[in-house]
């Protein structure tokens, strides 16, 4: 019966000369929001690499230089782009794509893709995500707010129940009906999106895509099942709409602000000027290279003479001048540790406080799992920000080793390596995080998204026992 | 058969129908005449489950349309005064949803000697609903009840907007039915299409039956002289 009710809705769908006409548009949106952004991306990935290996050929053509003076020098790391990320580009176009890896500094990422556009383009391109996020929802509620209403004034209703038609299946047959024509949409950007990068597909790229599915097609169930739930409960139509346009407002546009603030506000994170000042002031009291006056260095100092049972630097045969830089960075890392560590627990309890919201608004939750698989989240570029610095400490001690224990000796700044060593230091390679890991992390907002799921499921029985047939 | 026994319903302040007594045996169809709010369409919905007594019994065959709706439900054909069917499907693909929600098996052509037994040409069969008269939507809702082989059928100003042919074929079908063994009870302002088609008529006035007659004892202008004196009163 369920089946018949269904085929009977999508007869509605694919007669309906306005509905067709909306779906042709929403089919051509969606195409080009796919191949606009593919382009877009490959784009993008193509000048990073074009950079990169530009930079790469700089670096391996150093002839002879001094390793310090290399370090100094520096390079640079590129954030890779996704395909996953035509899907939904999350925070990737906002955070910036370049960083420059040199020694004694853990810079800032730069470079962001909103900061090089035109301002009309800043707020907002067509992205798939845009349309999967906010559109098709909206056209969802547009769908289902009249389905048993329209039965009921028409006077059907009645004659739906006598034939033997019960009201639980007809509420979960309208509701099903409505969210496939979501999931068809759905289905339609994924299919295009796998035709368009059909050679780049692999099981990791699967699965992601896979979960990102589930996500949208419990949402749209939620938003489908709520709407034919206030159909159902309320004679009139508009009221029914006007709660979904109100619902929608509410969960897309002010409450992940609302919900981003009260957790920004309850986890804080110092400001930059703040945390610039904590990690100078903490740095400054380091090992320092360049001043000798400084009590580490001593003790760094007597601790390398007594290692190697000299009583001067210049009896070591080995550059001190390496070993203390090295002994800074490490320092350095510290600092870098204790104060990204702070802001990491941070961050990880707003993000903790932030998926939790999703018991009242289960768009968060969409969106947290939306980027979260598709790789465009804080969390993925946290990691790489993290690789990031993990390569700059082994780019940096081999240069500092290499200073320190190439051949030269304490004070020898002209002291140059030669090309092969520059060319054996290796790039940086980024590791995409672990699926489990990712999972794992948005684990909240997969169960949050079920338990709405089945709020809605139990609305709807509820709906359908209090449904007024006369 | 249809039996209602001493049945009162009322909305708020308002008494739709007070005390209510009436019986349509097998094979009989019982007219029930009355001006708006009279609580005909109370009535119907009564014995469609719909709603229930706050007093008195309702049955049809023996079960209480109250307490056991589904299988009373399973009876009965009903015909609204307004027949509306999904306009982007035809006459027949109405037809045949409805049918399906029953879990009736029919192939085309049984679907299409049904339309056509009630009344709707054959070239209307194909056509989209949004293009038919309320008379070709009326037959197709006649056609609904006619395919469920009811025992009993319940209409609500059934011959509403339909033409003279039209109404013509109805009441000979009805009057096929009845002798079939079907129990009808038909609501209707159309004191002549009541008089014609009916074994009995019931005036019904502010919820009560008020006059009961045997239609074979009065004429048709005896029958409207005898409604409006009592919708005077």
């Amino acid at each position: 019966m369920i089946w018949s009710i269904i085929k009977n809705e999508w007869q509605f769908l694919i007669r309906t000369r306005v509905l067709l006409g909306l779906s042709a548009g929403f089919f051509v949106l969606l195409i080009l929001s796919v191949f606009l952004g593919n382009q877009q991306i490959k784009h993008q990935t193509q000048i990073y690499q074009d950079a990169k290996e530009h930079l790469r050929q700089q670096w391996e053509s150093i002839d002879a230089m001094n390793p310090h003076g290399a370090a100094h020098y520096g390079t640079y790391v590129f954030k890779p782009s996704s395909l996953l990320n035509n899907l939904d580009e999350g925070i990737h176009s906002v955070t910036g794509n370049v960083l420059k890896v040199e020694g004694h500094v853990q810079n800032e990422i730069a470079h962001s893709e909103a900061s090089q556009m035109q301002t009309v383009s800043k707020f907002g391109k067509l992205k798939s995500s845009l349309i999967l996020q906010y559109l098709v929802p909206l056209l969802l509620i547009f769908l289902a707010f009249h389905s048993i209403s329209s039965e009921k004034e028409s006077g059907r209703l009645k004659v739906l129940v006598l034939q033997g038609a019960k009201p639980l299946h007809l509420v979960l047959a309208k509701t099903i009906s409505v969210c496939l024509y979501g999931i068809l949409l759905l289905v339609f950007v994924i299919g295009i999106y796998s035709m368009v990068n059909f050679q780049s597909i692999s099981t990791e790229v699967i699965t992601r895509t896979s979960l990102f599915f589930i996500s949208y097609a419990t949402y749209y169930f939620i938003i489908s099942g709520l709407t034919v739930f206030f159909s159902a409960r309320w004679q009139n139509p508009t009221v029914a709409l006007t709660s979904m346009l109100g619902i929608w407002i509410i969960w897309t546009i002010f409450l992940p602000s609302i919900l981003m603030t009260a957790v920004e506000k309850w986890h804080q994170l110092p400001s930059r000027n703040e945390f610039k000042a904590a990690m100078k002031e903490d740095r400054s009291q380091g090992l320092d290279g360049h001043n000798p006056a400084d009590e580490r260095r001593k003790t760094l100092e007597e601790q390398t003479l007594k290692e190697y049972g000299v009583d001067s630097l210049s009896q070591l045969p080995i550059n001190f001048d390496g070993i203390l830089m090295q002994a800074d960075e490490e320092y350095g890392n510290k600092v870098w540790d204790k104060h990204f560590g702070h802001l990491h627990t941070v961050l990880g309890q707003q993000k903790q406080s932030y998926q939790l919201g999703g018991l009242i608004n289960p768009f968060i939750s969409l969106q947290n799992a939306s980027k979260g698989f598709m790789g465009s989240d804080n969390l993925h570029h946290q990691e790489f920000l993290v690789q990031v610095e993990t390569y700059r400490r082994s780019f940096i001690k081999t240069l500092n080793d290499k200073h320190a224990f190439g051949g030269s000796k304490t004070g020898d700044w002209g002291w140059t390596a030669d090309n092969a060593f520059f060319k054996s230091v290796p790039d940086f390679k980024y590791k995409q995080l672990a699926l489990f890991s990712v999972f794992s992390n948005y684990r909240t907002d997969v169960i949050v998204l079920f338990l709405w799921l089945m709020m809605v499921c139990l609305l709807l029985m509820l709906g359908a026992r209090k449904l007024q047939i006369v | 058969m249809i039996s209602i026994q001493q049945a009162s319903k009322s909305f708020k302040e308002t008494t739709a129908v007070d005390k209510l007594s009436l019986e349509v045996q097998k094979g009989e169809i019982l007219g029930l005449l009355g001006a708006n709010g009279a609580g005909k369409s109370t009535t119907i919905n009564m014995l469609l489950g719909f709603l229930h007594p706050d007093s008195g019994v309702v049955r049809i065959n023996d079960m209480d349309t109250s307490r056991e709706a589904d299988k009373v439900r399973k009876l009965i054909g009903y015909i609204p005064e307004n027949v509306n069917l999904y306009p982007y499907l035809s006459g027949i693909e109405n037809l045949d949803y409805f049918c399906r929600l029953a879990a009736l098996k029919y192939n085309k052509s049984d679907l299409q000697e049904i339309l056509l037994t009630c009344g709707l040409e054959e070239r209307a069969h194909q056509e989209r609903v949004e293009a038919y008269s309320k008379g070709m939507r009326q037959k197709v809702g006649i056609a609904i009840a006619y395919a469920k082989k009811a025992k009993v059928y319940l209409l609500d100003e059934p011959a509403s907007g339909l033409d003279p042919l039209a109404s013509n074929e109805l009441s000979a079908l009805l009057k096929k039915l009845a002798s079939a063994g079907a129990t009808i009870l038909m609501a209707s302002h159309d004191i002549f299409r009541v008089r014609e088609v009916c074994h009995r008529i019931g005036i019904l006035k502010n919820g009560s039956l008020v006059k009961e007659l045997h239609s074979k004892d009065v004429s048709a202008n005896e029958l409207e002289q005898l409604y409006l004196e009592y919708m005077k009163n």
